[in-house]
């Protein structure tokens, strides 16, 4: 199965978002701007270009209900865009960074963002009303490096980061007057803005792309060492699983639903991940199809070539003829692929299109993977 | 706090020492006996966890070594041996690569060829990625 759509926008698309109805799509084309196009008929337009960043935009997240457009930069600087009218009004959110902000995400409640900054600190913005502006409470202890991506569990409290540390964490991000304490046994001790609830020491390399799994139960994070971490029963005596792959690491994973899990990163194609019955995940197969089948080691042009000239050195001469002639790799994308964004129906918490920077893939008409959603 | 910890490892790289040496007789009967394949799979079993002593990994890198050396057939090697050994494989093949001996890059280049189809890059970046479990 290949993409079923396939935009070329620009060159290099840094992180992208959809709109709530999925008519337009806001992307950062890797500079300082955001471009928002419009689908007017069968054709993309651009409609808007924001720009108030002065250094690249590293993150953007479109909220469903509220419409609003919350953007991060590498200045440390982050903006609430409200449509008003045909035009995008920002607001300036002071997140009180002195390093860049590397990624955002609205709240499931959209009351809240994170952000995650190379300050080793998680800020959590909220709205105060009273003073009509949007105010940055920092998570500053535990982190001992960068933080690169941030998840909300569906309580609107809980958040899980990654960092390059190599762990992830999940704190509780309760904010009094924001969120309401929920009356059940045991969680209150728990419900301290930035108290750390777990800490996952999986993966000795940095640690990329945190999900949570559509009921809360699951966590599914990648590590740069080409392994994806399963983590059942969140709390006190978590069950991890560490998936080895074959290929290139991962960079950014999305949950399709409680039992599979797409994985995207340098290896240009998504990696789809399941869990059969009794809760163990594996690795499934890719989803573009398109890579030609050879006898030889199945990798582009430019490993073989590679792995000719060091194989070639062996006095034994081996495989001198495993060396191919320029071949693509086929398949969509022929860059590594930064993120991974659901095309949600509404009311609905199934999945089943999604985009990757600039291509968007429908997994409806995948009749094996279906049983799996 | 660390001299304590210090102590710790001098004890347990003596009993470690101690347990490769076992390990090496071991092996050395299993190649007389014309088994390369067990006598590889014992040298990567029990590879020193988690311990910064240099002569602990010298040690059992040469036991791994001794068993390298001696595979000849390196298809027949992959068609017995478990995926769980590919990583830590991976690790010893790239520390035989770094010695620069003739004989021994010719294997491991043998070796890695034969891995690299059969474990995929992943293993390879598995090896690199991780900085805490050296061999």
């Amino acid at each position: 199965m290949a993409a079923i759509a396939v935009h070329q926008f620009a060159q290099c698309i840094t992180c992208h978002a959809w709109s709530p109805d999925h008519a337009m799509v806001a992307f950062c084309p890797n500079n300082n701007e955001v471009h928002i196009y419009k689908l007017i008929q069968e054709k993309w337009e651009k409609l808007h270009v924001l720009q108030k960043h002065d250094q690249i935009v590293s993150g953007i997240d479109w909220s469903v209900r509220s419409n609003r457009i919350v953007t991060v930069s590498h200045d440390r600087n982050s903006y609430v865009w409200n449509q008003e009218g045909s035009e995008w009004v920002p607001t300036l959110v002071i997140l009180r960074l002195n390093r860049a902000a590397l990624c955002v995400q609205w709240s499931p409640k959209e009351n809240k963002f994170a952000v995650g900054s190379g300050a080793k600190t998680v800020c959590i913005c909220y709205y105060e009303q009273e003073n009509n502006w949007w105010v940055s409470k920092l998570i500053r202890k535990r982190h001992d490096s960068s933080v690169t991506s941030v998840a909300w569990h569906p309580n609107n409290v809980f958040l899980a980061t990654t960092s390059t540390d190599g762990k992830c964490r999940v704190f509780s991000t309760f904010i009094k007057g924001v969120d309401i304490k929920e009356k059940k046994e045991g969680t209150s001790s728990d419900t301290k803005f930035g108290e750390q609830i777990l800490q996952l020491d999986l993966s000795f390399s940095w640690a990329f792309g945190v999900k949570w799994s559509p009921s809360g139960n699951t966590l599914a994070y990648v590590g740069h060492n080409s392994m994806i971490y399963f983590v059942d029963d969140v709390g006190p005596s978590p069950l991890a699983q560490n998936v080895a792959f074959r290929d290139l690491p991962l960079r950014d994973v999305l949950f399709v639903s409680e039992k599979m899990v797409i994985g995207v990163g340098f290896d240009c194609n998504p990696m789809v991940f399941a869990a059969d019955e009794t809760g163990i995940w594996t690795f499934i197969k890719f989803l573009d199809e398109r890579k030609t089948s050879s006898s030889g080691p199945k990798y582009g042009s430019q490993f073989s070539e590679a792995f000719g000239k060091l194989y070639g050195q062996s006095k034994y001469g081996v495989g001198n003829d495993a060396v191919e002639s320029s071949r693509t790799r086929g398949g969509a994308h022929v860059n590594c692929i930064n993120c991974i964004v659901p095309l949600r129906e509404a009311g609905s918490s199934r999945i089943t299109r999604f985009t990757t920077s600039g291509y968007t893939w429908d997994l409806g008409s995948q009749e094996d993977l279906l049983n799996y959603l | 706090m660390a001299g304590a910890e210090g102590f710790v490892e001098a004890d347990n790289a003596e009993a470690i020492i101690i347990r490769i040496e076992h390990k090496s007789r071991k092996i050395e009967s299993l190649l007389k006996q014309g088994k390369p394949i067990e006598a590889l799979k014992t040298a990567l079993e029990g590879a020193p966890p988690k311990t910064q002593d240099e002569r602990c990994k010298s040690a059992n890198w040469i036991v791994v070594h001794r068993a390298l050396m001696a595979i000849k057939d390196v298809d027949f090697m992959f068609s017995s041996l478990d995926p769980e050994y590919y990583d830590i494989l991976m690790k010893y093949l790239y520390r035989g690569l770094s010695t620069g001996d003739r004989p021994t890059c010719d294997q491991c280049l043998r070796i890695h060829e034969k891995l690299t189809e059969k474990a995929g890059l992943g293993c390879i970046l598995r090896c690199l990625a991780d900085t805490v479990n050296t061999v």
